[in-house]
Order: C-alpha cells, then sequence, then structure tokens
C-alpha cells in the first residue's frame, strides 16, 4: 500500500488584486526554477526560429549557380551565425531549459539549489545572445569566420571590424551563463533529492542532467580561456594563436577540446527525454536501467578524448589514438539503442505525437550515428573532409537528437507546462512535415558531398553537376520551415483547451514529476508518494503492479 | 553521496590515466594539459564530496534506500520568493565585455555597477544582527 507523508506547509497568504504590470515583474523577478526554465525554453525557441530563417537565406542563395541574394561577404556571415545560433544560443540553453523544468521535479526537490544564479545564467544568456547577434547591425556586419573561429582567420587582420569582437564578448558572456547552469544543476541533484531518491531511483534523464552538467564544466572553460585569448589578439595585439608561434593549432586543439564534449552536452539531455517518453508509450519500464546509465558514464568519460577527430586534415594529430577513441565511444551509443529497442520489444507500443517524435529521433540520429563511424576512420574522413557531407552528418546527428527531442519532449510536457493538451492531429501533421523537409534537405547532402561540393561555398557553376541536388535540398528547407506553421497554430487553438485535471495524462507516467498536479504549484509537490523504486509516479497511480525495487 | 564522490574520484581518475595514454603515444602539450586538468577537476570535486560525507557521518535519507518523506520533513531551506538582483548582475557584466570593444569609459562604469550589483545579490538577504524579523 502507498502512504503519503505530507510535506510541511506554510498557511497560505490571500492573494493580492491584479495589477498592470505585475506578470512582467513576476516573470523578470523570477526565482521559480519552473518559470526560468520557461524563459529558456522559449527564448531559445525563438533563436532556432531566427537561425532557421538564417539557413533559408542560404538555402536560397545556394538553389541556382550564381549569386542571386547576398554578396559573399554577407553569406559568409550567415552562415557563421546560424551556426553559432544553432549550438551556443538554441541548442545548449534549450538544454539548461528542459533540466530546470522537468529536473527538479523528478527528483522531487522545491526548486534548483541556487534560484538567483539560475535567474544570472538565464540573463547572461539572453545578453551574451543578442551582444553576439547584434554584430548584423554593427559596421562591416556580423561575425564571418565560422562559428568554429579558427586563427589566423579570426584575428583582427583578416576578420577587422567590431562584429567579430561582439561575436567572442557575447560568447564568452553566454557561456559563463552555461557554467553557472551547471553547477547549479549538479548541486540540485546531489543535495536535493527527495527522501528515498537515491541516485540509482533517479530517471535517466536527470542522471544524463547530471553528466551533462559534468561535461559542461570540462568543456566551458576551454572555451572562455580561448575566446578571452582571442579577444586580447584582437584588440591587445598578444600573440596567443599568432601562427608564428603555432597559434593556429593551439586553437584548434582548445576549440574542440570544448567542441566535441559540447556535441554530448547536446546529445545527452535529448537522449534523456526520448529515454523517458519511450516506457510511457511502450508500457513497459525501461530496459536495462544501469545499462543506460553505465553508458552514459562511459560516454562522458571517453568524450574528453576525441576532439582531434574534427582536425584529422591538419596532418598534425595522432590519427590512430583519436580514430579508436571515437569508434569506441561509439560502443555505449549503440547500447543506448540496444536499450530503448529492448524497451519497445513486446510492448504495448502506442504511437501518440510524442512517441511518433522519438521514433523520428531514433531514425534520424541512427543515421548520424552511422555516417559518424564512416568519419571516424581517418582515410575516409580525408576523401569527404569539409564537405556537404560532413554537413549532412551533423545535421542528421545534431537536428535527430536536438530537434526530434525537442518536440517530443514538447507533446509529452506540454500539460505538465501548461495544464492542457495539444491537439494530437496538429500533431503528426507537424511531425510528417517536418520529417520529410528535413530528410529532403539533408539525405541528398551526402551525395553532393561525395561529388565534391564543398561546405561553406556561396556559388558553384552550372557545369558542377551540383545545381539539381542543391535545388532539391532548398526545396526540403522550404517544407522543414512551413511544419512550423501547425505547431504554431496547434499552441494557439489549445491554449483555452479543457485542463487535463489529472497528474498523469499519459496514463503511465514513471518518473516523480506525474506525481504532482498539471501545471505544479509553486514549489512543486503538496504531498509526495514514498519512493521505493525508479518509477515512483507509476508505483503511486498503479499501486497493484510491482515494480522491482533496484 | 556515495555515489556522487565515487562518481567523481571515477571520472577524475579515468580522465588521469587518459593523459598518461596519451602522452605515452606522444600527445602534444594541449591536450595532455587539458585532460591533467579536467582530471584536477573532477578529483576535487570528488574530495570535497567524499570529504563532506565523511564529516556528516550519517546515512542522508535520500540516500537511503528505505526512508519516508516524514524523514525529510522540517526546515528545506530559505528560498528567494523572487528577485531583482540578477539582472543589474548580468546588465553590467554584459556592459563590461561591451565595453572592452567600444570603449574603456563604459568598462570602468560597467565595472563599478556591477562590483555594487554583486554587492547587492550577495546580501540581499543579510539582515543587521539587530533587526531579526523574519521579512518572508
Amino acid at each position: 500500500m502507498t502512504t503519503y507523508a505530507e510535506r510541511p506547509t506554510i498557511s497560505a497568504i490571500p492573494p493580492l488584486p491584479p495589477q498592470k504590470g505585475k506578470n512582467f515583474v513576476k516573470w523578470v523577478t523570477s526565482t521559480d526554477h519552473k518559470t526560468i526554465g520557461y524563459l529558456y525554453l522559449m527564448t531559445s525557441f525563438a533563436w532556432f526560429l531566427i537561425a532557421g530563417l538564417l539557413a533559408l537565406i542560404l538555402r536560397v542563395e545556394l538553389a541556382r549557380p550564381g549569386m542571386q541574394f547576398v554578396s559573399n561577404e554577407q553569406y559568409n556571415q550567415v552562415f557563421t551565425m546560424h551556426g553559432t545560433i544553432m549550438l551556443l544560443m538554441f541548442a545548449t540553453p534549450l538544454f539548461v531549459g528542459f533540466a530546470n523544468v522537468i529536473m527538479p521535479l523528478q527528483i522531487g526537490a522545491a526548486d534548483v539549489a541556487f534560484p538567483r544564479l539560475n535567474m544570472l545564467s538565464y540573463w547572461l544568456y539572453l545578453f551574451g545572445g543578442i551582444m553576439a547577434f547584434g554584430g548584423f547591425l554593427a559596421p562591416g556586419g556580423a561575425a564571418s569566420f565560422g562559428w568554429t573561429a579558427y586563427a589566423p582567420l579570426a584575428n583582427s587582420t583578416y576578420s577587422p571590424g567590431i562584429g567579430g569582437d561582439l561575436w567572442v564578448m557575447g560568447l564568452a558572456i553566454s557561456g559563463l551563463g552555461t557554467i553557472l547552469g551547471g553547477v547549479n544543476f549538479i548541486t540540485t541533484i546531489f543535495t536535493m533529492r527527495a527522501p528515498g531518491m537515491t541516485m540509482f531511483r533517479m530517471s535517466i534523464f536527470s542522471w544524463n542532467v547530471l553528466l551533462t552538467s559534468i561535461l559542461v564544466l570540462l568543456a566551458f572553460p576551454p572555451l572562455a580561456a580561448a575566446l578571452l585569448g582571442l579577444e586580447s589578439d584582437r584588440l591587445f595585439g598578444s600573440h596567443i594563436f599568432d601562427p608564428a608561434n603555432g597559434g593556429a593549432m593551439l586553437w584548434q586543439h582548445l576549440f574542440w577540446f570544448f567542441g566535441h564534449p559540447e556535441v554530448y552536452i547536446l546529445a545527452l539531455p535529448f537522449f534523456g527525454i526520448a529515454t523517458e517518453i519511450l516506457p510511457v508509450f511502450s508500457r513497459k519500464p525501461i530496459f536495462g536501467y544501469k545499462g543506460l546509465i553505465a553508458a552514459t558514464i562511459a560516454i562522458s568519460a571517453l568524450s574528453v578524448a576525441v576532439w582531434a577527430h574534427h582536425m584529422f586534415a591538419s596532418g598534425q594529430v595522432l590519427l590512430p589514438f583519436f580514430s579508436f577513441m571515437t569508434f569506441l565511444i561509439g560502443v555505449p551509443t549503440g547500447v543506448k539503442f540496444f536499450n530503448w529497442i529492448g524497451t519497445m520489444w513486446r510492448g504495448h507500443v502506442t504511437f501518440e505525437t510524442p512517441m511518433l517524435w522519438v521514433m523520428g529521433f531514433l531514425v534520424t540520429f541512427l543515421f548520424g550515428g552511422l555516417t559518424g563511424i564512416i568519419l571516424a576512420s581517418p582515410p575516409l574522413d580525408f576523401a569527404v573532409s569539409a564537405s556537404y557531407f560532413v554537413v549532412a552528418h551533423f545535421h542528421y546527428v545534431l537536428f535527430g537528437t536536438v530537434v526530434f527531442a525537442m518536440f517530443a519532449g514538447f507533446y509529452f510536457w506540454w500539460p505538465k507546462f501548461t495544464g492542457r493538451m495539444l491537439n494530437e492531429r496538429l500533431g503528426k501533421i507537424h511531425f510528417w512535415t517536418l520529417f520529410f523537409g528535413f530528410h529532403l534537405t539533408f539525405l541528398i547532402q551526402h551525395w553532393l558531398g561525395i561529388k565534391g561540393f564543398p561546405r561553406r561555398y556561396a556559388d558553384y557553376l552550372p557545369t558542377d553537376g551540383f545545381t539539381f541536388m542543391n535545388t532539391v535540398s532548398t526545396i526540403g528547407s522550404f517544407l522543414l520551415a512551413l511544419s512550423m506553421i501547425p505547431f504554431a497554430i496547434n499552441i494557439w487553438i489549445t491554449r483555452k483547451s479543457p485542463l487535463v485535471e489529472t497528474d498523469d495524462p499519459w496514463g503511465y507516467g514513471s518518473s516523480l514529476e506525474w506525481a504532482t498536479s498539471c501545471p505544479p504549484p509553486r514549489h512543486n509537490f503538496l504531498s509526495m508518494p514514498r519512493i521505493r523504486s525508479e518509477r515512483p509516479a507509476f508505483d503511486l497511480h498503479h499501486p497493484h503492479i510491482k515494480t522491482e525495487g533496484h | 553521496m556515495k555515489v556522487s564522490w565515487q562518481l567523481f574520484t571515477g571520472l577524475s581518475f579515468f580522465y588521469f590515466i587518459l593523459a598518461i595514454i596519451y602522452w605515452l603515444v606522444d600527445g602534444e602539450e594541449v591536450g595532455i594539459t587539458g585532460m591533467i586538468l579536467s582530471g584536477c577537476l573532477a578529483g576535487m570535486v570528488g574530495f570535497y564530496i567524499w570529504f563532506t560525507q565523511k564529516r556528516i557521518g550519517e546515512v542522508l535519507p535520500e540516500d537511503s534506500e528505505s526512508a519516508e518523506i516524514s524523514d525529510g520533513a522540517g526546515e528545506l531551506g530559505f528560498y528567494s520568493p523572487h528577485s531583482w538582483w540578477p539582472l543589474p548582475v548580468a546588465a553590467s557584466a554584459t556592459a563590461l565585455g561591451l565595453g572592452l570593444i567600444i570603449g574603456w569609459w563604459l568598462t570602468l562604469i560597467a565595472l563599478g555597477a556591477l562590483f555594487i550589483s554583486i554587492i547587492g545579490m550577495v546580501t540581499e538577504y543579510e539582515k543587521p544582527a539587530l533587526d531579526q524579523a523574519p521579512s518572508h
């Protein structure tokens, strides 16, 4: 039998009469992890739309040979900001947003460990992002040296203008916010779990948030160091990244020592979202709970030793070491796939919208993983390095994890966020439009790359034979962009739909966030069930089914 | 807390081992330095948690398999209900960075503003010893 223990509650203060501007002040001064999480989610989604529009500019320009819309320099600015925004203003803060809203609920905490620091992280992220993007208004335009800012291209001789400076300082400031967020999450998970919520009863999503935060602490300080060094070169004429004293390689090493763990910072939390959704719509516990955690730990451990596979073509790195390590890190990722499939195996699988998005994630990410194995092999990498094959690979990996899992998470947790369900039919239209749009855009880019079209080129000749494939890709990208319309309509028409009035609208939720109301009260739980397994909410709602204790 | 410090010290050892392997196969300096520093960071956190566990000396309710929710009852700690201070801290930190680009005058102003706002944020809930009345 499940027993309840009431948390001591403070007698309620009578609500104040509504005032104008009250809501604005409430959001701006909030220290509630859920509100801050929503701010993160909304801001990062806005950046997703902005960077998506930038991508459309790139695709329009590439649709036909010749320069139609932008100049070479503008093209460089657009792809630089597209990459920067997608990785550092959209995907990374999206992790912080989901972690903020969901993780404290899943571990049974009242808030994060440092609520004001949490808000400080958000402001640093917002201001840093605006600063980097503000380069478009600067004389000379935004940064145009690619999101990787290789030395010496990024120095003040080859990339003059304050657009580059704004980019560097903006990223340094928003990176500071990310580091503070990581500290906050680790502390929260270590010190604020509910009684009985041992580490090995924590949901996979919370585990992945923990390990992602550890990777944030390892990866972002080297980035900050590299950025401040670059800015010192640009402003004060220091010679840290001067090629004469090996600065070109120093930058690449520092940047990718950040850049590769960053890829896992983007992947792990979204693996976590998929892992939360699969058991709910398979009506089965997760297959291999501890195996999944072990795989995540292995990925975090190995991810500091694979950075130089981004530098194979430099000819100055240890190919066997980094190739071996890269193949090795593919193993725990494969283990995760095994566990996800094992979770669905012989379960009562139903395809509600969140589950559909997870299927899209599995398919797309699997494909990106396979091309990753190809690229991990130096002889194959040399053949396609810096071509559209690489572009296709990382869009499959990153779009597959981040965007598919993001929408999966939105549809899954929307009732938890707002108390209302999103429309299923529109959700399915949204999914299929986006799925076909994405694959139409990027699948063909593999062949484009193999035929030799290099990345970051603004133009090509009609005789190159790239025209047809580029046109197909551009058509796909517009389909992809159109798929945002059903989502917008969905949010609009369900804004006043009936409240779900239940803790667990999906019926088979496992983790603790499904044991509190939708949306949860200010400090999350009015009462909490006894925690005896990694599925406390399931045990509460289905007491007749015994979950094995761990 | 046992899992917590084991996780961090385990990662720390692994990073040190990787650094040694990388050094043995003639890796370059940046990577060796990076891995050693990663090992030190993880080791530092692991040591702190281990040390704290020793100091507490008892199993906390969140680490106990058979804890009841009531075991964690009592004072949960102080939560700031809302705060204006993070905004000026972040704004002046941003202005500090912007000042490096557009002019030293802004850096100097931002430095002052940052100093004041950090003091404001840190001491927001510090009250003089005489005024002990709970304000929240």
